[in-house]
């Protein structure tokens, strides 16, 4: 498979009242084209921001200090303003968490599809209209050229998520990234989206990066799940890999408290304690290793790079930034870490 | 439900925002006297040249000081000139005066506001100083203090021109009370708009449809207009109903203290100047200009509450 995507060793920060707020800190990774990643992660682990950051959609006060965004060898860390601008829902669409604020309640449906369009594209309001249609067919709105004349407040959630779906296609891009596009939605409308998306998929064949913090939810959908913490990723793997060979300890905690049908009922879910690294230092260890049950003195003093499993040749495309290797040492809870 | 009632259905459901709100105003009775009232004064301010019965300066010394009669209906002032055509003619400078001023104002205002709420930091830090700073001059001090001292240079200068140009249009000295009116008018109102304008834009620039409009490529230019200033609009207009109000009341207090349109142009707040000497003896005097001025104040008070409500989202039923 072609690669699409490469990102080197990416930095953003925040500038914030005494200092910055290191938010990303070093992601590499690269994505096929056609290819479905998964980005799990805690809230604030820098999912979101780090992909953002690929196609700038930023406050003000971001900035990205270091590294390479290669979109089919542009390098959108570097580009220019209208670059970017061309970039964003041509090449690249997002669909975001919250569709009950994502859309104008001041514009029709219609008018605000076809904004992005009609400047990319050049093209006339009524063929613009008319491929707004088409997408609202596309992605299981019924009446679509009726509800291109209405307004936002008149859909349900679900359906303005699907409106969203379908302004992240509008401009036929050759990825889209998903930022936790179910998160708002209700369990049976979350399902339909999800099946939406992956049917989306095969029809039309783009990339999609999926950040979500529910791993139950990627399973059966994306090709490779990375696990994000304190602005790195710790683990990269192919999903049935993660699932059955978790190698990171991050990852195994993760794991583990997903609920499952087993669980005894009115038995306490496990989780992991402690709490989220303090992203206002830039890192100088490995950030999990406070909470982390394998931690060994190393852990403290240098961070891990991400690289290939000790054995790779039995799982190969796994990667993971721990000096440990979980499958020889036994874990042991230390001062201020259970599992 | 057969196909027709769900189609009819879909067609109510087909209404615009602004005629919702407009619905909403409506149903409000004091914001629809308010609004009538304005509507009305707007009317009289246009076409009251046209209507009223005598001329607003032709005086007859033999009927001065009558009281409201049917020839007169709200009798005379003390040079027998008619008070309801002075009151008319007052409506006008009220309403050129309010209409300038606001518009003065929100012109600055939306440069400032826009400005510091756009950019933030330092540029927001030093706009939000100059609004503290202009807040905390008394408006009345300064309006005398440019009148004191703008107005002698400005007649000077129109006399210089006059001369030298010989245009018609330097001869024109009553201009001067005007600009010089809505000119301090609008240095002093401004710092309000701008603020409303400030915080709109702060709240609408973070809003999810505006960072959703960038994720597809929309053109900045596009994103403020059509995305961030609809957005904003609601206060503005309020905002813009009150301060024609207070505009008029700001006028005829200026007015009325002699620093701001003189006679024998009329404007209310001299007309009550006026009527104030000989109030005991002629109540009228006094009283046309005065209740005037209070309905129109309370009118545009009714308008400003009914619009806050109905383009309130948070009111909506």
């Amino acid at each position: 498979m072609t690669k699409l995507l490469e990102v080197k060793n990416l930095h953003t920060r925040f500038k914030v009242r005494n200092g910055y707020l290191y938010a990303v800190n070093g992601v590499s990774f690269t994505l096929d084209k056609g290819e479905m990643l998964g980005v799990v992660g805690e809230s604030g682990c820098g999912k979101s921001v780090s992909m953002m950051s690929l196609i700038r959609l930023l406050p003000p006060a971001a900035q990205i200090t270091e590294g390479e965004v290669l979109l089919e060898g542009q390098d959108l860390a570097k580009a220019s303003a209208s670059e970017i601008n061309t970039v964003r829902g041509s090449k690249v669409g997002m669909i975001f968490q919250d569709p009950m604020t994502s859309l104008n309640p001041f514009m029709k449906i219609g008018a605000q599809l076809c904004e992005g369009i009609m400047y990319h594209k050049k093209m006339s309001r009524a063929e613009a209209m008319k491929q707004a249609a088409k997408y609202l067919d596309l992605v299981g709105i019924s009446n679509s050229e009726h509800r291109l004349h209405e307004y936002p407040h008149q859909l349900s959630g679900g359906m303005r998520q699907r409106v969203m779906i379908a302004m992240a296609l509008l401009g036929e891009p050759e990825l889209v990234i998903a930022d936790e596009p179910t998160t708002a939605l209700d369990v049976t409308i979350q399902a339909q989206i999800v099946e939406l998306v992956k049917e989306l998929r095969e029809k039309l064949n783009m990339s999609i990066i999926w950040i979500t913090h529910d791993l139950s939810l990627l399973a059966g959908m994306v090709d490779r799940i990375m696990v994000m913490y304190g602005g790195s990723v710790v683990e990269e793997a192919p999903i049935d890999e993660i699932y059955k060979n978790p190698r990171h300890p991050y990852t195994i905690g993760l794991l583990k408290s997903i609920p499952s049908i087993n669980t005894v009922a009115g038995s306490r879910l496990p989780s992991i304690a402690g709490a989220p690294p303090n992203l206002f230092v830039e890192p100088q260890s490995c950030p999990f290793a406070p909470r982390c049950a394998y931690r060994q003195e190393r852990c403290t003093r240098e961070i891990p790079p991400l690289e290939p499993v000790a054995d790779d040749s039995a799982h190969p495309k796994h990667r993971i930034a721990c000096w440990v290797d979980v499958t020889k040492v036994n874990a042991e809870p230390k001062e201020g870490s259970v599992l | 439900m057969t196909d027709n009632t769900l189609e009819l259905q879909q067609e109510e459901k087909q209404f615009s925002l602004a005629k919702d709100a407009f619905d909403r105003l409506i149903a409000n009775k004091l914001a629809l006297v308010g609004m009538l009232l304005v509507v009305f004064l707007f009317f009289i301010a246009i076409f009251g040249p046209y209507i009223t019965p005598y001329d607003f300066l032709s005086q007859d010394l033999m009927a001065r000081n009558q009281a409201p009669s049917w020839a007169h209906w709200f009798g005379t002032d003390d040079l027998g000139r008619d008070i309801m055509s002075r009151v008319i003619y007052g409506a006008r400078t009220a309403v050129i005066v309010a209409f300038s001023t606001t518009f003065l104002s929100l012109i600055i205002g939306i440069f400032m506001g826009s400005l510091g709420g756009y950019f933030g930091g330092k540029v927001d830090g030093f706009i939000v100083w100059l609004i503290d700073i202009t807040m905390s001059v008394p408006s009345l001090l300064l309006v005398i203090v440019i009148n004191v001292s703008m107005k002698p240079r400005l007649v000077n200068w129109m006399d210089e021109q006059f001369l030298l140009t010989g245009n018609e249009f330097y001869r024109n000295t009553i201009l001067v009370d005007f600009v010089l009116v809505f000119g301090s008018l609008a240095l002093i109102k401004w710092p309000k708009a701008a603020r409303i304008i400030r915080g709109q834009i702060m709240s609408v620039r973070n809003k999810n449809y505006v960072l959703a409009a960038e994720a597809i490529g929309v053109p900045t230019t596009k994103i403020v207009m059509k995305y961030v200033i609809p957005n904003s609009i609601g206060p503005i207009i309020v905002y813009i109903s009150a301060a024609l109000g207070e505009a008029m009341v700001f006028e005829s207090s200026f007015s009325f203290l002699g620093v701001g349109v003189r006679p024998p142009i009329p404007s209310w707040g001299n007309m009550i100047s006026d009527g104030l000497r000989v109030w005991q003896l002629y109540p009228h005097i006094l009283a046309a200009p005065a209740a005037v001025l209070a309905l129109v104040t309370i009118a545009f008070s009714f308008l400003g509450d009914g619009l806050n409500d109905a383009l309130n989202p948070r009111q909506w039923k």
